[in-house]
């Protein structure tokens, strides 16, 4: 299923003050197609990812999932968050099942499609364990199972691999690599890692910071399967990082301003006051 | 880990125990009416040949068990209705606060006047004593699904009635297990009440007995036990539950 964003603007208001998170958002995900997100802490990536999941709803513009409009979570969206998010009260086999309960497929059945994926993540040791005995890392390959197991035609992945050595990193993109391959889910995928954005996508969207704006799209052409070392991808990924210099200067500028400005801007304390309120 | 030191650390729960016995002989030596602790547990001790005083306690535990276990019934579906209808919300809420603001002795009136001096009149008491805190801390914690639970659970396909039964009843869990641990102290203070005032046979009755013939050591012995009942069903069982769950809730 085609992803679209058009003209998507995001604020959130607390109390009085507004903060806006995304400026006129144009994005495309095409049936099938893996692209990646990049961009500054705070930018906005994660938000983008709960507006097309339908989790949070737009301030303006349309997010149109395979032409219509999204109206509200689907289990075909599925999302894997940057904190696993798992349920406490299951097992990882109970996670990885629960989405499989909630379509109503028989026992048996979602017994070994579970299974199939607690494998694919290699957690294979660990089906009974509880999210409270698993290593961060291992919590989120569980939620990658979990998203996974759905059989999703839309695939939501938020720093997915964040918490990951490299070598289990390497291995799980891999897999996701296969499974895209295989099953040709539309794939978003949020990461820091600028390596791996240009590794696994074929157009990476570089996004400002806050507010949130498509600062650049790079259209990947290196055929899979890729190498490290490629030419073409180290030029794609100088371009990126130099985009992103700019933008991680631009952040901390902006957090360090804000900080300054923060007394004012929160209680309007007149100029002289703002540390002075109690002496 | 990183636990303030306590200046008084060193003192392991069984030591305390000795120096509490240690003083309670001394004062008993000063003041030779009263009973010093050997005579007390002897009497209790021997209360445990008597069938009279066996038929006592397990009449107080079955009073418990069935009070107890109608407490959780109508504890937990109260709560879950509270918290899921809100027209339900609307008019018993405030009731339910209301009940459970009431300590369990003060219903043992009302339960006189509709039961009689009957065990029902205790369970009675048991019940309206106990189940508004499980009702109040269950519908708490179904209104209280973590964000990320939610949000995790929507996007899995989860709603209505599943939503509800896979996602914000187990959620609810750690509150709702919060609560009937309260309830059960509550319940055993109410179902103590209810014995004394109703001389139904049991634990609290034989109290009311022993202290009008004067029996100061019975008394002890009674109250000892009562005591010892209380604490050792809240360490053993519940405060053992309400860990395993916080511990699997990712609460600590
Ligand atoms: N529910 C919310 N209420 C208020 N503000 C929010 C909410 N969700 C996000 N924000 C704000 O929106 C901005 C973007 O957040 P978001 O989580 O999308 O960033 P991100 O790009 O995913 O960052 P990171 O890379 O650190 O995960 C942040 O400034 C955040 O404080
Ligand atoms: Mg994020």
């Amino acid at each position: 299923m085609r992803v679209e964003l058009k003209h998507v603007f995001k604020s959130f208001s607390h109390n009085s003050s507004t903060l806006e998170v995304l400026e006129d958002i144009n994005l495309t995900v095409e049936e099938g197609e893996f692209v990646c997100l990049l961009g500054p802490s705070g930018c906005g990536k994660s938000t983008i990812i709960h507006l097309i999941a339908g989790l949070e709803r737009p301030t303006s513009g349309n997010i149109l999932v395979a032409g219509r409009p999204v109206d509200g979570p689907d289990p075909s969206r599925t999302v894997v968050f940057q904190e696993a998010a798992l349920f406490p009260w299951l097992s990882v086999l109970g996670n990885v099942e629960f989405g499989l309960r909630m379509a109503g497929i028989p026992p048996i059945k979602r017994r070994a499609r579970a299974l199939e994926y607690i494998r694919l993540v290699h957690l294979s040791k660990f089906i009974h364990a509880y999210p409270h005995q698993l290593s961060g890392g291992m919590k989120q390959r569980a939620a990658i199972a979990r998203a996974l197991a759905l059989q999703p035609a839309i695939l939501l992945l938020d720093e997915p691999f964040a918490a990951l050595d490299a070598q289990t990193r390497s291995v799980l993109q891999n897999e996701l690599m296969e499974i895209w391959e295989l099953a040709r889910p539309t794939i978003l995928f949020v990461t820091h890692n600028v390596r791996e954005a240009t590794g696994l996508a074929d157009r990476v969207y570089v996004i400002s910071s806050r507010p949130g704006q498509i600062r650049d799209v790079q259209t990947i052409q290196v055929p899979r399967p890729r190498h490290a070392e490629d030419a073409a991808l180290l030029t794609h990924q100088r371009k990126i990082l130099e985009l992103l210099g700019e933008e991680v200067e631009k952040v901390l500028q902006d957090e360090l301003g804000e900080r300054v400005h923060f007394p004012e801007a929160q209680h309007a304390v007149p100029p002289g006051h703002a540390h002075g309120m109690h002496l | 880990m990183g636990k303030p030191m306590n200046k008084f650390e060193f003192l392991k729960p069984a030591q305390a125990l000795f120096l509490l016995y240690v003083l309670w002989e001394a004062t008993a030596w000063v003041f030779p009416a009263w009973p010093s602790p050997r005579a007390v547990f002897g009497v209790l001790a021997d209360n445990f040949t008597q069938s009279t005083f066996r038929a006592a306690l397990a009449g107080s535990a079955w009073r418990m068990v069935v009070g107890y276990s109608l407490v959780i019934l109508v504890g937990i579906s109260g709560g879950l209705l509270l918290g899921r209808i809100p027209l339900i919300d609307r008019i018993i809420g405030s009731f339910a606060v209301a009940v459970h603001a009431i300590p369990g002795a003060a219903w043992v009136p009302l339960a006189i006047i509709w039961f009689g001096m009957t065990e029902r009149a205790v369970i009675f008491t048991i019940l309206l004593g106990a189940c508004g805190i499980v009702m109040v801390s269950t519908d708490t914690g179904i209104r209280e699904v973590p964000p990320l639970v939610a949000r995790a659970a929507r996007t899995l396909g989860a709603r209505g009635t599943n939503y509800f039964w896979f996602v914000v009843v187990p959620a609810a869990i750690p509150k709702i297990v919060d609560g009937l641990r309260l309830a059960w102290a509550f319940g055993w203070r109410a179902l103590m009440a209810g014995e004394l005032l109703t001389s139904v046979s049991g634990l609290g009755q034989l109290l009311s007995q022993v202290a009008k013939a004067g029996q100061l050591d019975q008394l002890l012995a009674i109250m000892l036990l009562i005591a010892g009942i209380g604490i050792a069903v809240d360490s053993l069982i519940f405060k053992r539950l309400e860990h395993a769950v916080r511990v699997r809730w990712g609460l600590v």
